[in-house]
This record gives C-alpha cells, sequence and structure tokens, in this order.
C-alpha cells in the first residue's frame, strides 16, 4: 500500500479505531479477565489478582444444569429475542410503509407517536405499563375488561408463565423497538425516487404490489441492517425488563433474560459477584458475535459491501 | 582541581547536616495519635487539640441513610452529634469544627447498600452509613467498615446501655463493626371491628398468644369466620419481597432455625419451612389471603386493604404505626388521608406473632439498623495519612455522641421503631419530655428541627408513646435472621418459593423440594447451607 494512502486511512480510521479499542476491546478482554477472577462486591483490591480459571464457568454450567430458573432464563432469552425482534424489525417495516402512502402532515404525526414511547424516561414508561398490565383491578386492562364484562375476575398478566410473562415483556420492549426500524426505513424509503412508485400508479399496482416488488427489495440493506443491530440490541437490554420484574408485574424466571440475569448477578444481589456475571456476560458476547456472524453470513452482508462499479 | 572537589564535598555533606540541624524542630512530628479514656468530653478535647496542632480546622464528614419519611433521624442523628461536639470543642476554646458535607438519604435501603458498596472502593461513599444489620457481615468481610471493637472498649458502659442481642447483631467474627440505630418488632395486628363482628374476644388474648395457647390453627379459625360471615373481605394480608423478613418469622414460630452456630452454615429447616409454606398455601387455597399478594402494590392494595378494614388480621411492622398516620393510605371515605391516632388505637389490636402449633413459642423479628463507620472515613480532610487514627477515632465518637438517649429517642417517637438504648427507652415514657419534643423545646440544631417539624407534629402523641412501651416487651421474644453472607441469596429463594405456593403452582412439598433444588443448584449456595431434617408425615393444618 503506498504511504500517502496509508497515512489518509490512518487519519480517517484511527478515531474509529480508537473508539473499538477503548470501548469494545478493552471491556471486552477485561471482562474474559475478570469472569476468571473472584471478584465480587467491586473489592478489585482484593480480588483482582485472585485467579480462579474457569471456575465460574463451571459454575455457570452446573447452574445451567441442576437450576430450574436457568433454565427459564435461556428460554426466555431465545424467546424475547426470537419474537421482538420480528416485531421490531417488520412492525418497523409495516409503520413505514403505511406512512409512506399518506400524506405527510399526518404521517410525521403518526411517526412521532411511535417515537413517544423512546422519547419517554425508562421508569416513567415502564410505570404506565405497570399500571396498565397490573394483575388486580388497579390494573387498567383489567378494569377495562372487567366493566366491558369481558372477565369476572382481575388476570394477573405477567404471572401466567411463561406465554403471559413473555408476552408482557415483547409488548413493552417491542413498542419502544419498533421506532428505530421505523425511523430507519422512513428515510430509505424517502430516497426512492418517487417515479417509480408514480410510474407502478399509472400501471395500476396495488400499494401492497408496490411495497413487495419495488419498495422492499430496494431497502434490503437497510432490513439487514436493522436486523443486525436490533438483535444485538436486544440481546443485551435490560432495563425495562429489570423494573418490571423488580417491581413483580413479571414472573422472575420467565421474565430474566440472560443480559438482566448478567445485570442482576453483577450489581442487584445482597452479594454482587461480579465474576460469575462476567463469565456470563462472555457467554453472552460470544453468542452476541456468532448470531451476528451468522446473520450477516446468511443474508450475505459482503454484496452490499462490494465495490461500486465505474469511478475507481 | 581536586580540593575544589573536596572542598565541593565537604560543602554538600556540611549543608545536609546542617539542614537535618536546622530543620530539627521543624520536623519534630505533631502527635497524630490519641488515646480513647472512656471520658467523652475529654477524648474530644484531645482530639480537638490535635487537629489543632495539625492545622486543622475544618473536619469534614458525610452521612449515608436510608429508610421510610418518618426515619430521617438516621442521618440528622450524626448532624445533631457534630453540632454538639462542636459546642464541646467551642466550650473548651477548641477552635476546630466538624462539617456535615451531605446527608444522603435513600427510600430503598437495598438501593443504598448497592451504592454503597460500587462507591466505597472509590472512596465516594458516605463517611457514616446507617443501614440494615444483614449487610454488615458483608461489608466487614470486604473491610469496607470500620472495626470499632477497640475503640467501643474504652465506651463500655455506652455500650452495656444497649440491649445486647442488638450489640450481637453488630459483630461480624466477635468483632464489632457498628452501633444500633433502630430496631423493631413485627406484631399481628388485628382489626377490632372485623373481630367485633364474628365475636372474636380480643380481650387477654396478648396473653394467651405469649403463653402458646393461641397458635396458627387459631389464626385460620378466625380468618376463615371472618370471610365466611363477610366480615371481612381477607383474613390475612401480610407483606411481600424476600428482604422483608416477616415471613421467615413462621420458620421460627415452628420452632425452626436459619442458623447453626457450630458450623456457622445457614441451614434450610425442611420441617419448619414445610409448615410454614403448608399454612401460606392453605390460607390462600380457602381464599383467606390474596393468591397473588406478592406481586400486590404496597401503597395502592396492601395498606388500603389494612387501613380500610378489608382484612382481620395482618402481618407488619411496629413502624406501620406511624406510617398509617403520614400517609394517604386511607380512602373509603372518598379523598384519601392518613389515620388520626385515635383511630389507629381504636381499630388495631397488636399482639406478638403466634406460635405455629402448641409446643411452640411465639416469636417476633427484627432488622436492627446499625449505625456503621466508613474504613476510609475523614479521607477528604488534610492530612487524612498522617491523622487516619484521629479522624477514625473522632468518627467512633461521633456515633456515641448520634446515640445520646434523646437523639435515640426522638427517631423512636416519630418513625415508631423501638429504642436500642434503655435510657432511651426510659424516656419515651417521660410524659414531660415528650410534650418538649412535641414543642421542639428540646436542645437541638435549628436544621434538625426544621427537617422533623412536620414529622414531630404528626406523630409526637401519648397514643403513639404508649404503643411503643406497649410493645418493647417484644424484644424479649426477638429473633434476628443470620448475619451471614449468603443470607440474602437464601431469602431470595424462600420469596419465590412462597409466591409459588401462594398461586398454587406448586404443592408445600414441591415447595420444599424446589427450595432444596435451588440451593443445591449453586454451589457456592451448597457449600454454605445445610439441609435439615425432613418433610413430616401426616402433618395437619389446621390442628384441633
Amino acid at each position: 500500500m503506498a504511504r500517502g494512502k496509508l497515512r489518509d486511512l490512518s487519519f480517517f480510521l484511527s478515531p474509529m479505531v480508537l473508539m473499538v479499542f477503548l470501548f469494545y476491546l478493552v471491556p471486552l478482554i477485561m471482562t474474559v479477565y475478570i469472569s476468571m477472577t473472584r471478584m465480587r462486591n467491586w473489592n478489585v483490591d482484593r480480588y483482582l489478582t485472585e485467579f480462579v480459571g474457569f471456575y465460574n464457568y463451571e459454575r455457570l454450567f452446573y447452574m445451567f444444569q441442576h437450576d430450574p430458573t436457568f433454565k427459564a432464563v435461556i428460554l426466555t432469552t431465545l424467546v424475547f429475542v426470537g419474537i421482538t425482534l420480528m416485531i421490531n424489525v417488520f412492525g418497523g417495516l409495516a409503520l413505514a410503509l403505511a406512512t409512506f402512502f399518506i400524506n405527510e402532515r399526518p404521517a410525521s404525526s403518526y411517526r412521532l407517536l411511535w417515537l413517544l414511547p423512546r422519547m419517554s424516561p425508562i421508569a416513567v414508561y415502564s410505570l404506565v405499563w405497570y399500571y396498565f398490565f397490573h394483575g388486580s383491578e388497579i390494573g387498567t386492562l383489567n378494569s377495562i375488561l372487567m366493566s366491558l364484562g369481558a372477565i369476572s375476575e382481575p388476570i394477573p398478566w405477567g404471572q401466567v408463565t411463561p406465554w403471559g410473562a413473555w408476552s408482557v415483556i415483547i409488548f413493552v420492549n417491542g413498542l419502544v423497538g419498533v421506532s428505530f426500524g421505523m425511523i430507519v426505513f422512513t428515510s430509505a424509503l424517502n430516497q426512492i425516487p418517487r417515479e417509480l412508485v408514480i410510474a407502478a400508479r399509472v400501471d395500476g399496482a396495488s400499494s401492497w404490489q408496490i411495497s413487495r416488488r419495488i419498495l422492499i427489495p430496494m431497502i434490503k440493506w437497510h432490513l439487514l441492517y436493522v436486523l443486525t443491530w436490533q438483535f444485538l440490541s436486544l440481546l443485551t437490554t435490560y432495563p425495562h425488563l429489570f423494573l418490571l420484574v423488580q417491581w413483580d408485574l413479571v414472573n422472575r424466571d420467565y421474565g430474566t433474560t440472560l443480559a438482566l440475569y448478567v445485570f442482576n448477578t453483577a450489581f442487584g444481589r445482597g452479594e454482587q459477584d461480579q465474576g460469575l456475571a462476567a463469565a456470563a456476560a462472555v457467554i453472552l458476547s460470544i453468542i452476541g458475535i456468532l448470531g451476528g456472524f451468522v446473520t450477516l453470513k446468511v443474508l450475505k452482508f459482503e454484496r452490499m459491501m462490494k465495490r461500486p462499479r465505474g469511478d475507481f | 582541581m581536586r580540593a575544589a572537589a573536596l572542598w565541593l564535598v565537604a560543602l554538600v555533606i556540611f549543608g545536609v547536616i546542617a539542614s537535618g540541624c536546622i530543620g530539627g524542630e521543624e520536623a519534630k512530628t505533631s502527635q497524630t495519635e490519641v488515646q480513647l479514656t472512656g471520658d467523652l468530653t475529654k477524648d474530644l478535647v484531645e482530639i480537638g487539640k490535635v487537629l489543632e496542632q495539625n492545622g486543622v480546622n475544618e473536619v469534614k464528614f458525610s452521612a449515608w441513610g436510608s429508610g421510610d419519611p418518618n426515619s430521617v433521624m438516621r442521618v440528622y442523628g450524626i448532624v445533631e452529634a457534630a453540632r454538639r461536639i462542636n459546642k464541646i470543642w467551642a466550650d473548651n476554646g477548641i477552635n476546630v469544627k466538624i462539617v456535615i458535607t451531605e446527608t444522603h438519604y435513600v427510600a430503598s435501603f437495598q438501593d443504598a447498600y448497592k451504592e454503597y458498596l460500587s462507591k466505597q472502593p472509590l472512596g465516594q461513599a458516605g463517611d457514616f452509613f446507617v443501614n440494615s444489620y444483614a449487610f454488615l457481615p458483608t461489608l466487614a468481610d470486604e473491610g469496607y467498615i470500620l472495626d470499632i471493637t477497640d475503640y467501643a472498649k474504652a465506651y463500655q458502659g455506652v455500650v452495656d446501655d444497649f440491649y445486647p442481642s442488638l450489640i450481637e447483631a453488630s459483630k461480624f467474627n466477635g468483632r464489632l463493626y457498628g452501633l444500633p440505630q433502630d430496631t423493631e418488632a413485627r406484631p399481628l395486628y388485628i382489626r377490632r371491628d372485623v373481630a367485633q363482628k364474628i365475636g372474636f374476644e380480643l380481650n387477654g388474648l396478648d396473653e394467651k398468644v405469649k403463653n402458646g395457647e393461641f397458635t396458627w390453627s387459631d389464626v385460620y379459625y378466625w380468618a376463615k369466620k371472618a370471610k365466611d360471615e363477610g366480615a371481612a373481605e381477607w383474613g390475612l394480608i401480610h407483606r411481600k419481597g424476600s428482604a422483608h423478613p416477616d415471613l421467615i418469622q413462621f420458620i421460627f414460630a415452628f420452632g425452626g432455625r436459619l442458623y447453626d452456630p457450630n458450623t456457622g452454615k445457614l441451614v434450610v429447616d425442611v420441617p419448619a419451612v414445610y409448615k410454614w409454606l403448608y399454612v401460606e398455601w392453605k390460607f390462600a387455597r380457602d381464599g383467606l389471603l390474596p393468591e397473588d399478594i406478592m406481586s400486590w402494590d404496597w401503597a395502592k392494595q396492601i395498606h388500603p386493604a389494612i387501613v380500610e378494614g378489608r382484612t382481620l388480621f395482618d402481618i407488619g411492622g411496629t413502624w406501620y404505626w406511624t406510617e398509617w398516620q403520614t400517609k394517604q393510605y386511607y380512602a373509603k371515605d372518598g379523598t384519601p388521608r392518613g389515620l388520626k391516632p385515635e383511630e389507629v388505637k381504636e381499630w388495631f389490636y397488636y399482639t406478638l406473632f403466634p406460635a405455629g402449633e402448641k409446643g411452640d413459642k411465639p416469636v417476633t423479628l427484627s432488622q436492627p439498623f446499625v449505625w456503621m463507620i466508613n474504613s476510609k472515613a475523614g479521607q477528604l480532610n488534610p492530612k487524612y495519612d498522617e491523622l487516619k487514627d484521629v479522624y477514625h477515632k473522632l468518627a467512633f465518637l461521633m456515633l456515641i455522641k448520634a446515640s445520646d438517649p434523646d437523639i435515640n429517642a426522638i427517631h423512636s417517637v416519630i418513625s415508631a421503631h423501638l429504642p436500642v438504648r434503655k435510657e432511651a427507652a426510659k424516656l419515651i415514657k417521660d410524659e414531660k419530655w415528650l410534650s418538649d419534643l412535641k414543642a421542639l423545646n428540646l436542645d437541638l440544631s435549628d436544621d434538625v428541627k426544621n427537617n422533623i417539624r412536620d414529622i414531630v407534629q404528626a406523630t409526637v402523641n401519648p397514643i403513639n408513646a404508649q404503643f411503643l412501651a406497649d410493645v418493647s416487651y417484644m424484644l424479649e421474644y426477638t429473633h434476628l435472621a443470620p448475619a451471614h453472607p449468603k443470607y440474602p441469596a437464601l431469602a431470595d429463594i424462600f420469596k419465590e418459593a412462597v409466591d409459588k405456593v401462594l398461586r398454587g403452582e406448586m404443592t408445600p412439598e414441591e415447595a420444599v423440594n424446589y427450595i432444596i433444588q435451588k440451593v443445591k443448584a449453586d454451589p457456592e449456595l451448597a457449600q454454605n447451607v445445610e439441609i435439615q431434617g425432613e418433610i413430616p408425615k401426616d402433618w395437619k393444618f389446621p390442628q384441633g
């Protein structure tokens, strides 16, 4: 590589390389290291050099084999990530397409409405759903259904295991996540030349046909981006889940994902076990890296990255 | 040239020696240690002089505490102690002052603990920390709080005035790590109006409970009668969550134990745990106790159900007594409001937590809050490394001062916690002192007075003082949840098991096996917990 080109590359890439190094590689290395120590209760001075090898991983594996709660955590992680991901990606796509075909002013207001959950502080937003799904007559949903005569006894939505608990956490998180896809897809759709849509309309194509044949194929890379991003994001998200479990709205076993388990183990118990949490976090990172890699390979991400033709 | 070099070397050597001689007087280190004698004024004066000699005229400390709004003396006790010490120094012509830079007070004691845990290693945690004794073992084990055993030896007279069981709760591995700040009992409250409707005679009931004649089978009988006759919506309401050890009382009431002092391990006492879970299961199956109580809302469901008389029995804490007066839980008449002291007295009977069955003993359970000192206390002050011993001893003396009987008694009266010192218990019974407190005509700083004025107005009255006097005897029956670093994890498992039997997801037998399975699933927990006994065959509840 020419010296000048290397210099230019270094100049432009160095901020990103530095960021990745500082905020990804260093924490990752530290997490791996901590997972091999007895680190607990933040006592760095005492435990950082107490190396225990794979003890925390063995403990984790043993718990996975024998603790019924741990199996529920793994199952909840799979269901939560899988279904919420579909809602976030395809719900976002549906919203973007729906607003694409209506006038800009109502479309903007509609999009703003879907952004509200993301703009609300997490505690406030979670509190709203806490009271909405509360399993007694003070719960909004129960009181509505009871006043309509649809049910005679309040339903403890979040405590019906497993699907009641899963439905609540998926709903609450899905509502926040769907706006991300909507914004990305809306932006992508707005880049498509209007002539294509108008021409299709003239030829008598319906909105569904236009979406399926023209719009969706043209934003497939955005779809891939949102899918990968949201997958990694959902795998590591926990704040809403934490509050809903903490407030006893949802069943503890089936409201806890691996990310929340890591958080609770590191910061949430009477005895905070950062070594064990780090081991779980490493496994979570491996799942994330593998999942992201598989997603990109299956959907042939490298085709998006091929060199542009013509001007090189 | 050689001669010049020799002169130069000689000059340097002379300079070094001369500077040592000249600076000799300066280098003579000022006193940086003091010996505690047990005479508070003398010790404080000595400390003040040492600080003054070392050029320190202002000592900064911060106080961290947590709890309900009525318990703010947990931090203002420190503020008041600082003022009293400042006065002693001023009276003795010592130009040093303690300044409390921060009174960090949060509602959740678990959150406060987590914050302390994460900030202590960084040197950002409060110098004084008041929290549940349940966290003391971990903090002591990690070296996060000061071992005050040797300091306390000089003040044995003060230490002896604390109730011995509470001093024991402030120890870890035989060493003292704090001084008790408050404690409580957990009575069984009974609605007098509901009891009257079903012919449940309450006069003399507390004696029957004390003698073990009134057991949980009787509680079941009356709860069922109240429900069946439509006198109340529920027979029993209790608290929720694992950090609140109210339900752990069942283990002791059924003659079980949670800790083996010989092995230093926690215990899952299978027969007692099984009987506890069976009682919960039976109450819930018969509709006497809400099966989803573990997810009930405190302010909208649990407390309103009690204060509005929708239950006959309630397992609560002594602090409920004033909490019901200061929080707006009662909404039966329309606009939510706090209860009047007269209403609380008229509506609620209170007694010990009854024995599980005939032959067992009644119990109560305390979770003392303890004043602890950060092992880095005073670190933000000048010359900390040299004067560490002085700052730590001063912090200890502040705790001694903050434990003054009147400060402790004020806290007890306004928060309905029980006094931890015998001298404070005497004050609570003194009518003149109570009327002075009501008028805030006490030797307190304006800052403290302003911060407790509203609480004092709402809570200081003869009815509340009488309540505290009435329940004090319960401390003779008290048990403490084990001060063991792994106890919170075990308590969490118990909570999950209770939730499952209440909801009918598991039978009591399945729930006991669930607890055992969970304990064994975590190798570290398994090493610290002994499973003892077996599920009793043919055990019946209720018994005749």
